[in-house]
């Protein structure tokens, strides 16, 4: 694991992380400024009208999709398995995240299935240690087959 | 990590040259390579050779972006890329169908001295397949 040259950064997402692995949603928005930004590059829900695309605001976009993600799998945790920081606030974790599926999420229906899907997280940290940008990769065809979905949507 | 930072972006500009030949001399002969939604795992500069000629002759056209790089304190490139073109031959078991994608991708860049000696590289394999019609994730190759 790398080491931290502003030690805060690191700080403020390990407790984003540790507030994750609690289903503490207010928490993670708290340690988000107000006009946090969002971006989990993979979703990408087509519609007959739309593209609905995980990209806006931590509140108004990240805080419905953790809730609901928690409440499909109840058993959500995360794993940082790497991390590293610079001296500006930018942060990067390789982290898995495992689950249990008991609701459907979306379009993926409930099959009971359990998942672990390496993810990759960017935040960029402001100067008063909140959580200015949230930027997220993974690979949904690889957590769609743990789930038991093989249409591609 | 200045330097770090550098080697990273003269990677990819060289990449986006078609400099194949030049990326790779800035990488470590035993370098550890994974291509994390192709589960392809190595430990040589091959395997990333063997990569970027695929993408590059199933993408004639291929444009790539660097959006986003930063270098954390241990020497890791971090650095978001956008690549886009128009399939010509097929990629990885996917058929072409002459179809345009586009595919936001990071890859961590683990920079030692003037040579990437770690590469972790991570994208969503099922937009790929989407925008290049497939249609079922257990018949990559079936496209209707």
């Amino acid at each position: 694991m790398g080491t931290a040259t502003k030690l805060t950064a690191v700080e403020v997402v390990n407790a984003f992380f540790d507030a994750y692995r609690a289903h503490d949603v207010e928490g993670m928005v708290e340690l988000c400024s107000d006009n946090a930004d969002f971006h989990y590059m993979p979703v990408e829900l087509w519609t007959r009208q739309r593209v609905i695309r995980g990209d806006g605001k931590v509140r108004t976009i990240g805080k419905p999709l953790w809730t609901t993600l928690i409440d499909s799998f109840p058993d959500l945790t995360n794993h940082i398995t790497y991390l590293t920081s610079d001296a500006e606030g930018n942060v990067a974790t390789e982290v898995m995240i495992s689950g249990t599926q008991a609701r459907a999420f979306g379009t993926i229906g409930n099959m009971g299935m359990h998942y672990d899907l390496p993810h990759v997280f960017l935040f960029k940290v402001g100067e008063d240690d909140l959580i200015e940008e949230i930027t997220a990769y993974w690979d949904t065809a690889d957590w769609y087959r743990q789930l038991g979905r093989l249409e591609v949507d | 990590m200045t330097a770090a930072r550098e080697v990273g972006n003269l990677f990819f500009e060289r990449i986006k040259a078609r400099d194949l030949v030049g990326a790779l001399a800035l990488v470590n002969p035993e370098t550890k390579v994974n291509l994390v939604p192709l589960g392809i795992e190595g430990s040589e500069t091959g395997v990333l050779a063997n990569y970027f000629e695929r993408l590059q002759t199933a993408f004639p056209d291929l444009r790539l972006k660097v959006r986003r790089i930063f270098a954390g304190s241990d020497g890791m490139v971090v650095a978001e890329i956008s690549i886009e073109g128009t399939q010509a031959e097929d990629f990885y078991g996917i058929v072409n169908q002459e179809k345009l994608m586009d595919l936001d991708q990071v890859w961590l860049m683990h920079v030692d001295g003037e040579k990437i000696d770690q590469i972790r590289a991570y994208w969503c394999q099922n937009r790929l397949y989407r925008r290049l019609g497939v249609k079922r994730l257990d018949h990559v190759t079936i496209t209707a």
